[in-house]
């Protein structure tokens, strides 16, 4: 049990995928316009990772190691597209929200990174848990980004006016440089706030 | 089984598998999608022309138009999809017509893949209200008669664009104050 804890926080903080591995920057950078859309993709990533790795932990026996990616793959996409199917026939609210999102998480790399270095190697509920923390984790974290680029490119929040009408909007915010600047910017302070934890700073 | 063959057998099982569970669940959620496809096109014409009940399904020089018609039968104006280039790829939309007072009535984007957060904002009434009462004379160039968004000028242009190459069609088929 203790096991499963760690392994559901460890994503959440330690071993965030957007502020610590550095991994999916494609979504992280291209739908954090807005707050929403991150809470949006943070949970349909979510799901689909909780589902590839419970699979892949549960094959992991029976794929031969030199031809995993390739099952790895097979895996993942078989399982994007049923879910967008499915949503766009049975969720039709939910879809128009997260559909223009459902097929970029194929190419997202958490999902796959995940299956390789985790996954593969452990029991389902260990994966399953590592999965949802994986994924909360990468849901907190474009969420951030996209509430500090929504705020200052367009003055809201979650849609919601923040600033007056005369406050002047950072457009370049909304734009791909913004996401640069942002993840920048946040990157520095998340190291900032973890090396203050660290008692010995020689170690590094 | 040596390895090699391990290998050859275990991908052939989950390429079938894969084929045969998207096979499965197309064919299942297929019908739906289409029923939320065609709920969604009723939904956009009554969005487009306020006011009417049912609607009738016309073919005229190889374009499609949707009348509408209130509770009483009377024709309240014509809806058409038009097409615009936009950022990211077409923008399709739903165009509401009235040809008695040569205005439009309503806009409707139905499909489009601009930037989201950006472009994507023409989605939002505040953009597409514009056009309501908007005559079909004018001229619809952006940041002129066409109010544009911040930080996305080419998917407004491309709206306003399509919906003008497709009046100029629309208004040869029902003229400007012509029967319809």
């Amino acid at each position: 049990m203790y096991q499963l804890v760690k392994d559901f926080f460890n994503g959440l903080w330690n071993e965030n995928p957007t502020f610590k591995m550095i991994i999916g920057m494609c979504p992280t950078l291209a739908v954090t316009t807005a707050a929403m859309n991150g809470i949006a993709m943070g949970l349909a990533t979510t799901f689909v990772l909780v589902f590839s790795s419970l699979l892949i932990s549960l094959l992991r026996n029976f794929i031969p190691a030199k031809v995993r990616i390739p099952c790895y793959i097979i895996v993942i996409a078989t399982f994007v597209t049923v879910v967008d199917l499915f949503m766009a026939g049975y969720f039709p609210a939910m879809y128009k929200i997260l559909g223009l999102y459902i097929p970029l998480i194929v190419v997202n790399c958490i999902i796959m990174a995940r299956a390789e270095a985790f996954a593969s190697k452990v029991t389902p509920m260990r994966a399953i848990a590592d999965a949802l923390g994986m994924g909360l984790g990468f849901t907190w974290a474009i969420t951030l980004i996209g509430a500090v680029r929504e705020l200052m490119g367009s003055g809201t929040l979650f849609g919601f006016p923040v600033f007056g009408e005369n406050v002047t909007r950072w457009v370049i915010m909304l734009l791909p440089p913004g996401a640069f600047i942002t993840m920048g910017v946040l990157l520095g302070i998340m190291n900032l706030l973890t090396r203050r934890g660290v008692k010995n700073t020689q170690c590094h | 089984m040596n390895q090699y063959t391990r290998m050859i057998v275990v991908l052939l099982i989950f390429s079938v598998l894969s084929g045969a569970v998207l096979a499965f669940s197309y064919e299942l959620a297929n019908p739906k999608i289409q029923e939320q496809a065609q709920k969604n096109l009723e939904a956009s014409i009554k969005n487009v022309l306020p006011g009417i009940t049912k609607y009738e399904q016309v073919e005229k020089e190889g374009l499609t138009f949707y009348i509408g018609l209130d509770d009483q039968g009377n024709k309240k104006g014509i809806a058409f999809k038009a097409t615009g280039q936009g950022f990211g790829g077409p923008i399709e939309m739903m165009v509401g017509y009235d040809p008695k007072e040569g205005k439009l009535t309503g806009l409707q984007i139905l499909s489009m893949a601009e930037t989201p957060g950006l472009g994507a904002r023409i989605q939002e009434p505040t953009f597409t209200d514009q056009f309501k009462g908007k005559s079909v004379n004018d001229p619809f160039e952006p940041k002129k008669d066409v109010q544009v968004i911040t930080g996305a000028t080419i998917s407004p242009a491309g709206v306003a664009s399509g919906i003008k190459s497709a009046l100029e069609k629309v208004t040869k088929i029902y003229p400007v104050g012509g029967d319809y």
